[in-house]
């Protein structure tokens, strides 16, 4: 068998290797796009129909916390009779569930009725495995026609955006996540700005300047401004604001109006390439 | 103690394993289950192990590989937490002579203070890419909670790996050659 001999050298050697792939790596990644390269499409198509089976089968980790290990120490009968109300209450949960999501889906088609564009409606799979991104996965790709940068909605607001797509997979880059900014205009005053997550499931307000007449309360909609996002979409309200001793722009904190907490399913808004291509005018036509 | 090169591809195979396994239960099965906040960044407790436990000099190439696998989870990508990898490699090889994870408490302590090398790292890169730091304080107290519940589960996890690398105990803190 091979044995490799290690010496300081070769150590030296290889750290300054891959330390050089890494910083060649690091100054061309994107956080706001991403294509996805041969080997991510294959793995991500492997891999995610397991996330996609563990979130669809929620319930049943939820029941096996709730009820399995609860009655660890009961006996024997009780255990029998437990069982048997849980299957009872989990048959009532399951209808329940149902009811629910049926009430969701039915305001989430109804919301999107008003906008002029494709819909393609999808389930979330999966969140980012690392603490600062706060991108979700969901359960449709390229083969539902979904496109990068697609906006991602549901009937409360606004959700993100596409920022990779495989073949039956897509990553959405959530308003929650800092490389995430979305113009903004307050839906009272119309005054403009700019939201960007930050942590603990809450967004900042940016650019506002001190004397704009915003208020605790006030709600945020899309500016319709960039290119991504339709005009109109509810984004989130601004829960606090302070004045700080300098600088010209107020500080911000606005609640997403997206419980992402509660988040399954959403609905991807793929642009309507008909109604967005614009209509030739004959020059007679304009000079009439 | 050395190992072969054979016997390095099966235990990087599992490691590789182990790695997708952990990734499915943090970025899918936790967040089921109404944890959605925090993460349990489990790439960064292999690769702990790797930086403290071998003393290889393929152990970069293996970082490498545990984070091009990382990336299918998440959009942080390989490179970013390779190169935070290696600084921690490096300081573990600065301060071999005093690593000593012969407890339980040494393994969470000595996993604890890495952890807080490679955060700072990763947070310093980010806020060079998103040119703000206002939010550097942010995103390190975000890694806080569950960098501590990894630290926690590291006695178990080295265990594991220890057998999976076959480490034997007596090796002293620096276990295995390649």
């Amino acid at each position: 068998m091979k044995l490799i001999n290690e010496s300081s050298k070769t150590k030296i050697v290889n750290n300054l290797i891959v330390g050089i792939l890494a910083v060649y790596g690091i100054s061309q990644k994107r956080f706001d796009l991403n294509e996805p390269t041969l080997f991510h499409q294959i793995v991500i198509e492997v891999i995610s129909p397991v996330q996609e089976g563990l979130a669809s089968s929620k319930k049943s980790l939820s029941s096996l916390w709730d009820n399995y290990l609860l009655i660890v120490n009961t006996s024997k009968e009780n255990s029998v009779l437990k069982k048997q109300i849980s299957r009872l209450e989990s048959d009532l949960t399951t209808m329940e569930e149902v009811r629910k999501e049926n009430l969701r889906l039915k305001r989430l088609l109804s919301y999107s009725d008003e906008m002029s564009h494709q819909r393609v409606m999808a389930q979330v799979v999966g969140w980012d495995s690392a603490n600062e991104f706060k991108v979700i996965r969901l359960n449709k790709g390229g083969k539902n026609g979904i496109k990068v940068m697609a906006p991602v909605i549901t009937d409360h607001g606004l959700v993100g955006y596409v920022y990779r797509v495989t073949d039956n997979y897509s990553d959405v880059l959530t308003i929650l996540d800092q490389n995430n900014r979305v113009d903004v205009m307050v839906e009272r005053t119309r005054t403009h700005g700019i939201v960007e997550g930050v942590f603990n499931f809450k967004c900042a307000l940016k650019y506002i300047m001190r004397n704009e007449p915003v208020e605790v309360g006030d709600k945020l909609i899309t500016a319709g401004v960039g290119g991504i996002y339709p005009k109109g979409i509810k984004v989130g309200m601004i829960t606090d604001i302070s004045k700080e001793n300098f600088g010209m722009t107020l500080s911000v904190e606005v609640i997403p109006s997206v419980d992402f907490d509660k988040l399954e399913e959403v609905l991807v808004l793929i642009p309507n390439e008909v109604a967005s291509t614009p209509i030739p005018v004959k020059i007679e036509e304009m000079k009439q | 103690m050395r190992m072969r090169f054979s016997q390095l591809l099966v235990s990087f195979g599992i490691t590789l394993t182990l790695l997708v396994l952990l990734e499915v239960v943090t970025s899918t099965v936790l967040p089921v289950m109404g944890w959605k906040e925090y993460r349990l960044t489990f790439n960064v407790l292999i690769i702990l192990f790797l930086a403290i436990r071998m003393d290889s000099p393929l152990v970069p190439w293996l970082i490498m590989g545990l984070q091009i696998i990382h990336s299918i989870f998440s959009i942080e990508g390989w490179a970013l937490g390779t190169l935070a990898g290696l600084i921690v490699l490096i300081s573990a090889n600065y301060l071999k002579e005093v690593l000593h994870l012969t407890t339980a408490f040494m393994t969470m302590f000595t996993v604890q203070l890495f952890q807080f090398i490679w955060y700072l790292t990763v947070t310093l890169i980010i806020c060079l890419k998103i040119s703000d730091f206002d939010k550097f304080g942010l995103i390190l107290w975000s890694f806080v909670p569950g960098s501590i519940l990894l630290s926690l589960v590291s006695p178990l996890l080295f265990w594991f790996l220890d057998n999976v690398w076959k480490i034997p105990n007596e090796s002293g803190p620096r276990g295995v050659e390649i």
